[in-house]
């Protein structure tokens, strides 16, 4: 443990009932609080004093359906470069939300997985299930009967100014996209207040994840959220491989930094194209098209996959990139700056372009550090948020990144000024990659688990192209898991867009959702 | 710049060409339905409403890329519309979650006949397998529980080629219902 990890583990000591932080451990860049479940909020609360950003809140079944809950609360701290988790184990807690914003949605999901009641939530309506669609007989983990709210009615409240009307739009909307409901509070066209709905795509996945092997539900991991699906692998198998200590081979980092820096490309790429299309500026919008097309052409080639599928592994990455498909990745990004230079330039010369994206969905730094804001919209306001900087993992750690900021701003432009700068990035590192690719193996074969006493847990994270996401694991002792938690960076980013398009008008709406592009599915899982 | 931009906009070399003897069998399979394909006013103009009951937007990223210059579908007479009622063809991807169900079902209703239905991806036509899922309708999500699937597109997930092929088999069907109805 280095010295400045100590001088923040004394400063949360001094700031904290004397006693109630007798138990932590370190493990693979997570430091562990165990607390009992009196002293949960307060520590909480004095990390968060301390500099710690909330990342998530998850919960698992303690003792398979007696009511006893682990929960675990996780922050980022970027000044010792280290994911704190505060858990504990009960089967009473009390609500971080009810001061802490960020933390709504996340503890809301607490209280549906598992029937808990969190004592001082602001919000209690159920958030997985949806009244209409029907209830499950029992909660997903622990398995307590569900107790059917009184009323179906999902109530969204307007701000009560008189005149003020509904516009409601979804879950199916007119493009290609996926579903979720949006409830607009209109006077005029400008909107007063927007709330959204999200999981019609609740799927179950981290049950379904439940008794299956480790290294055998990264299919599923993919099926999270479909253009994530790299980061979303790395951060299951950095959490997989902390609980049972594999160590990842260089070359393997290397590999799956390069992998994740492609996701990013092409994900950024879909939307900027997206951002030109809803100001109705098709030229650069086909543009952007064909070079999302050739970024999901040269996937295929790298991995035999457009989406870049099947390509992490628990203990490293299963193909390897030799010097032909190294020489076509740099020849095809080389034709892609090309073309992306020439397309900034149409883009930043277009009168159209700028008066629709200059101040449109603004998100002040105030309301994104309120609900831990994550990814290209957080560092659109100024906010260091990028998990390659701040918590390094894989090759991260060794490499250098130009984190893109914008200081002013936090409107539609800034994100796409940051979307595009961090395409500059990714292929900056992609070079710098793959002209110093370390020598040696692609995957470690993990030895047979060693006997535990009781279950591992491991924490993993990566910055995917919308933000930071964190999954925990708990193994059991065969080496089933035992409970899958994820949060993926849209989940924490919906909230910032109901505040982003408030004041704004309807017609701006596709645009700031755009600017945003949160996964539905990654959200609802 | 205006030469420039006039140039992408006339220029057909963003566009792929199809060949018959292309190396990826989906292309083949796309030059085969076009040559076979007949003169009904539903095989050649195609409009697809797409509900999206599940997957994890990669299908959807997938239509989306089918629609762009190199593929360029809309050639072909696909083309998406805004409301199920223009529609003619339902475009599901899946595995269909329980809080899509009814969304899923309120949108084939408003469709006018003749229609058909086309499950993408694999979670649509396979749904997910093991043991039945609390979220999932019917218990795994297979889009032909719930619904009857006219064309099936599995991959996961399918090419836009893959799908420009699923969608105008689904043109050929609907010519054959068209047929059928005017009997």
């Amino acid at each position: 443990m280095d010295g400045q990890t100590k001088q923040f583990i004394r400063a949360l000591e001094s700031s904290v009932r004397a006693g109630s932080l007798n138990d932590s451990s370190e493990k693979g860049g997570c430091l562990f609080f165990r607390v009992l479940p009196k002293y949960l909020i307060p520590v909480c609360r004095a990390c968060m004093s301390n500099g710690a950003v909330f990342d998530s809140a998850f919960v698992s079944s303690a003792d398979q359906g007696r009511g006893e809950f682990n929960v675990y609360y996780l922050f980022q701290v970027a000044a010792i470069h280290r994911m704190v988790a505060v858990t504990s184990r009960g089967s009473a807690f009390d609500a971080l939300s009810e001061t802490v914003n960020a933390a709504l949605w996340d503890e809301r999901k607490i209280q549906d997985l598992t029937g808990l009641r969190l004592a001082g939530i602001p919000d209690s309506r159920p958030l997985l299930f949806h009244p209409e669609s029907g209830f499950p007989a029992t909660h997903p983990i622990g398995g307590m009967p569900f107790k059917r709210p009184k009323n179906n009615a999902y109530p969204m409240i307007g701000t009560g100014v008189e005149g003020e009307f509904e516009v409601a739009v979804g879950p199916v909307h007119a493009g290609i996209i996926e579903p979720g409901h949006f409830r607009f509070h209109v006077l005029g066209e400008k909107i007063n207040k927007m709330e959204v709905r999200m999981f019609y795509l609740h799927r179950g996945i981290e049950k379904a994840a439940e008794g299956k092997q480790a290294d055998g539900i990264l299919p599923l991991i993919e099926q999270i959220s479909g253009d994530e699906a790299i980061a979303n692998s790395v951060a299951y198998c950095s959490a997989v491989e902390q609980a049972l200590k594999i160590q990842v081979p260089k070359r393997a980092e290397a590999i799956r930094a390069i992998c994740m820096e492609l996701e990013r490309i092409y994900s950024h790429l879909a939307d900027l194209g997206g951002m030109a299309t809803d100001v109705g500026f098709t030229l650069p919008a086909s543009r952007f098209a064909v070079l999302r097309e050739d970024a999901m052409r040269l996937n295929a080639e790298v991995s035999k996959s457009r989406f870049l599928h099947n390509q992490c592994i628990v203990g490293g990455v299963r193909a390897d990139l030799d010097s032909v498909k190294t020489a076509k990745i740099a020849g095809t990004l080389g034709q892609m700056l090309y073309a992306l230079e020439e397309l900034e330039r149409m883009v930043f010369t277009s009168s159209t372009f700028l008066d629709r994206a200059f101040q449109a969905g603004t998100v002040s730094r105030g309301i994104a550090r309120d609900l831990s804001l994550v990814g290209p919209p957080a560092r659109a306001c100024g906010i260091h948020s990028d998990l390659r900087r701040v918590l390094p993992y894989s090759a991260y750690a060794q490499t250098a990144i130009n984190e893109s900021i914008e200081k002013e701003g936090g409107d539609v432009l800034s994100r796409f000024r940051v979307k595009l700068a961090e395409i500059n990035e990714s292929a900056r590192l992609i070079l710098l990659l793959v002209s110093n690719m370390p020598p040696g193996t692609l995957c470690d074969k993990p030895s047979a688990p060693k006997k535990r006493t009781e279950a591992a847990v491991g924490v993993g994270w990566a910055e995917s192209p919308r933000g930071s996401c964190t999954i925990l694991v708990e193994i059991s002792q065969n080496g089933a898991i035992k409970r899958l938690a994820c949060r993926s960076a849209s989940f924490r980013n919906w909230r910032a867009l109901e505040k982003a398009v408030e004041g704004n008008i309807v017609p701006d709406f596709p645009l700031i959702n755009k600017s945003f592009n949160l996964s539905y599915a990654g959200t609802d899982m | 710049m205006l030469l420039e931009n006039l140039r992408f906009i006339f220029d057909r070399r963003y566009t792929d060409t199809l060949s018959s003897k292309s190396d990826d069998p989906a292309v083949r399979e796309v030059v085969q339905l076009l040559k076979q394909r007949g003169r009904s006013p539903f095989a050649r103009s195609i409009h697809v409403r797409m509900v999206d009951a599940g997957s994890p937007n990669d299908v959807e990223l997938e239509e989306g890329l089918m629609m762009s210059p190199r593929v360029d579908a809309e050639r072909f007479g696909v083309h998406f519309v805004a409301s199920p009622r223009h529609a003619d063809v339902l475009l599901v991807t899946g595995p269909v979650a329980k809080n899509m169900h009814i969304a899923l079902i309120k949108t084939y209703e408003a469709m006018a006949e003749p229609r058909a239905v086309v499950a993408a991806g694999d979670g649509a036509c396979l749904g997910w397998e093991g043991k039945a899922n609390y979220a999932l309708a019917e218990g795994t999500g297979k889009v032909q529980d719930v619904l009857h699937v006219d064309v099936a597109v599995p991959g996961n997930p399918p090419t836009p080629y893959q799908l420009l092929a699923g969608m105008l088999k689904a043109g050929a069907a609907l010519a054959k219902k068209s047929e059928e109805h005017r009997k």
